[in-house]
């Protein structure tokens, strides 16, 4: 296409797809570019005529965002990195066994850990609810840990099935020849090979334990390890119709999508290598 | 027949041997090689897969000395490479033992058995530098001092013409360079054999005739065994000082490169062995005026009397007559009989001529030039001494 010079449909499919892309990215950046306006804004600004730069900006929403935050952060904080380890310690070997072993069952019992993930959640509540006051673990850290687990082991096992699949057996069986146990060469050989998978799945596990509402509304009381979501919805005033105090909420939820946009941009070579297969 | 090389006894594995002293030493857990020479057999091998409904290979008997080249030669699917797994202890068979020197290797872990092997796919580990690959084994299965690891690197890399390529990744090498490393990887563990399967597929024809003598070098240097697994019938007769011809799962012949192309012990070897392929004419047993013939769609061919003598009792039966391209004399004007010329195919300094005869394709191999290509019809003569008779099966009769 661009070799041609200045014919008028090679033009034409580069504006429409310029134009796209500018409409997707738009899409995205306006909103984004108010969310950060208004986080700067005095109350006394966001209610009068919308516009993007504040007339007097302040870091007062930042701050006590932060401060009423804080507490919640270290929860989320502790939830996802917890969801994310505990999510791989069961479905490394799990999907490895998948990808590699013959066993009695194998394709039925992928199936149904896979249609595991069609089943609505909010229909686990009830049960979960239930059962973890049972076992104990209701409104504990370690708790949603485990609740979290029932949406991601399922898409976990088959990201990590297929990238074991995916890496020659050879390379495996080269590894035994020159000295590995089956468990050597998996620790020494495998697992850096599927590095940018297991990367890919601790991240998706990670942002689930992190930003999901549900669970962490349900699962926990006030006196509990509330994470930092559901504190979002005490700032939007939880539905009461009383003023919400919109430089705050914005503030909050920058604050609260960093730490994930931080671990993407830190992960992101092995996520693009992770997904592009 | 096909069992001829199997003569050895056991005797020789209580010969202290001290060549390979130091190879070994840190391999504690290895069988250790210090003590005798490497003689490798293989005794009534089985292995299928699929519960049973796939036999790969089948009453596999196979003795490799010391130092011995030796070929598993055969058409894909007969079991060669499932053969070299066994082997290796990357597939235990369901059937039978391998030895080491009378040590009984069939249960060992692969990484246990002292021997090394070079894959079709290469399968260096791409996250690790050439050291480190060539490394591995050393780290893995030795307690060398990294000194003396460092010194036996850079000693095989130096052999294989990697010394520049050390630091860099497998991806940054070319196919020969990888294969090369591959072969290093295996080198620099001393072992008691080498096992190659099918390793120079990957690589284009040159670069491959090129790794052939370079291979063969290395193991005349190094006097280690390579059990060596290749489809290219051409490539088993240039390395191999024992060749094994595989089919169907089975051995079908044990020898020498001169014994399996001179002497083919069933109609099999004979047709895979050579090219252009062996005539194989089917042709019934007559008893003439002059004695036995053979009779076949083109020309009646009289029998030599070694022949006449095992086809006494054969008279009326079909036999299958096999004759070698180049003892197909052609001339112009006269001969036993007449045949359509097809094609003349030049393969350097002989030509290959494709002839029919009677509706039977023949071919012949003549110096270069000597029958022109416009030529229609050539006269034939058959050195009828070179022959050989299968039965209709495949067994040779003589």
């Amino acid at each position: 296409m661009s070799t041609t010079g200045y014919d008028a449909t090679g033009v034409t499919l580069k504006a429409t797809a310029y134009g796209v892309v500018a409409f997707l990215v738009l899409g995205n950046l306006v909103p984004f570019l108010f969310i950060l306006s208004v986080s700067f804004m005095p109350p006394s600004e966001f209610f009068t005529d919308p516009h993007l730069v504040p007339y007097e900006p302040t870091l007062e929403a930042w701050t006590s965002g932060f401060e009423e935050l804080r507490g919640n952060l270290v929860n989320s904080f502790l939830i996802g990195a917890g969801t994310a380890l505990l999510a791989l310690a069961i479905t490394i070997p799990g999907a490895y066994a998948f990808a590699r072993k013959e066993f009695y069952g194998k394709t039925a019992g992928f199936y149904a850990i896979i249609s595991a993930m069609m089943f609505p959640y909010i229909l686990l509540v009830i049960p979960i609810m239930d059962l973890w006051t049972a076992l104990g673990v209701y409104n504990t850290i370690f708790g949603m840990i485990l609740a979290y687990q029932v949406f991601v082991t399922p898409f976990s096992i088959w990201i990590l099935r297929d990238f074991f699949e995916n890496l020659p057996t050879d390379i495996e069986e080269a590894a035994q020849v020159y000295g590995c146990t089956q468990f050597t060469a998996f620790v020494r050989v495998i697992l850096p090979l599927a590095a940018p998978g297991i990367v890919a799945v601790g991240f998706l596990a990670f942002l689930t334990g992190w930003n999901d509402f549900l669970f962490a509304n349900l699962l926990t009381t006030g006196t509990g390890p509330v994470p930092a979501v559901p504190v979002l919805y005490g700032t939007i005033g939880g539905g009461s119709g009383e003023r919400v105090y919109w430089g705050k909420l914005m503030a909050e939820t920058l604050i609260i999508g960093t730490p994930p946009t931080i671990i993407y941009l830190v992960a992101r070579n092995y996520l693009e290598s992770a997904f592009s297969v | 027949m096909s069992r001829e090389p199997m003569k050895q006894t056991e005797d020789t594995s209580s010969d202290t041997q001290p060549k390979r002293s130091e190879a070994s030493s840190g391999n504690q857990n290895a069988v250790d090689a210090s003590v005798s020479g490497n003689r490798i057999r293989l005794d009534g091998v089985r292995k299928t897969f699929n519960e049973g409904s796939v036999v790969a290979c089948d009453d596999v008997n196979i003795e490799i000395d010391e130092g011995e080249f030796v070929v598993l030669v055969g058409p894909s699917g007969c079991g060669k490479t499932t053969t070299l797994r066994c082997i290796a202890g990357l597939e235990e068979p369901d059937r039978g033992s391998i030895t080491v020197d009378g040590e009984d290797i069939t249960g060992l872990k692969s990484k246990d058995r002292n021997l090394a092997f070079v894959f079709q796919s290469i399968a260096l580990f791409p996250h690790m530098s050439v050291r480190k690959n060539i490394r591995f084994g050393l780290d893995m299965n030795t307690d060398l001092s990294s000194e003396e690891k460092r010194r036996r690197v850079e000693d095989v890399a130096e052999t294989l013409g990697l010394s520049e390529a050390l630091d860099r990744k497998p991806s940054a090498l070319s196919g020969g360079q990888q294969q090369r490393v591959s072969l290093g990887r295996a080198m620099v563990m001393e072992p008691a054999a080498f096992l190659l399967d099918e390793p120079f597929s990957a690589l284009d024809a040159n670069l491959r005739d090129h790794m052939r003598v370079e291979v063969k070098k290395i193991q005349r240097e190094l006097h280690t065994a390579m059990i060596f697994v290749t489809h290219d019938q051409e490539e088993a007769m240039t390395l191999g000082d024992k060749i094994v011809v595989m089919n169907n799962g089975y051995v079908q012949q044990i020898g020498t490169p001169y014994e399996i192309y001179n002497e083919p012990a069933n109609r099999f070897v004979a047709g895979f062995i050579g090219s252009p392929s062996p005539n194989l004419v089917e042709c019934t047993v007559e008893r003439t005026a002059d004695g036995i013939a053979l009779a076949s769609d083109f020309y009646t061919i009289p029998a030599t009397e070694t022949q006449a003598e095992r086809l006494e009792s054969l008279v009326g039966e079909t036999v299958i007559y096999g004759i070698r391209p180049e003892y197909l004399d052609l001339q112009i004007d006269r001969g036993a009989f007449v045949a359509d010329l097809d094609v003349v195919e030049p393969l350097g300094d002989r030509d290959a001529v494709h002839l029919s005869a009677g509706g039977t394709d023949l071919s012949a191999v003549t110096p270069q030039g000597e029958i022109a290509r416009d030529t229609d019809r050539v006269h034939v003569d058959i050195q009828t001494e070179e022959a050989w008779l299968f039965e209709e099966d495949g067994t040779r009769i003589v």
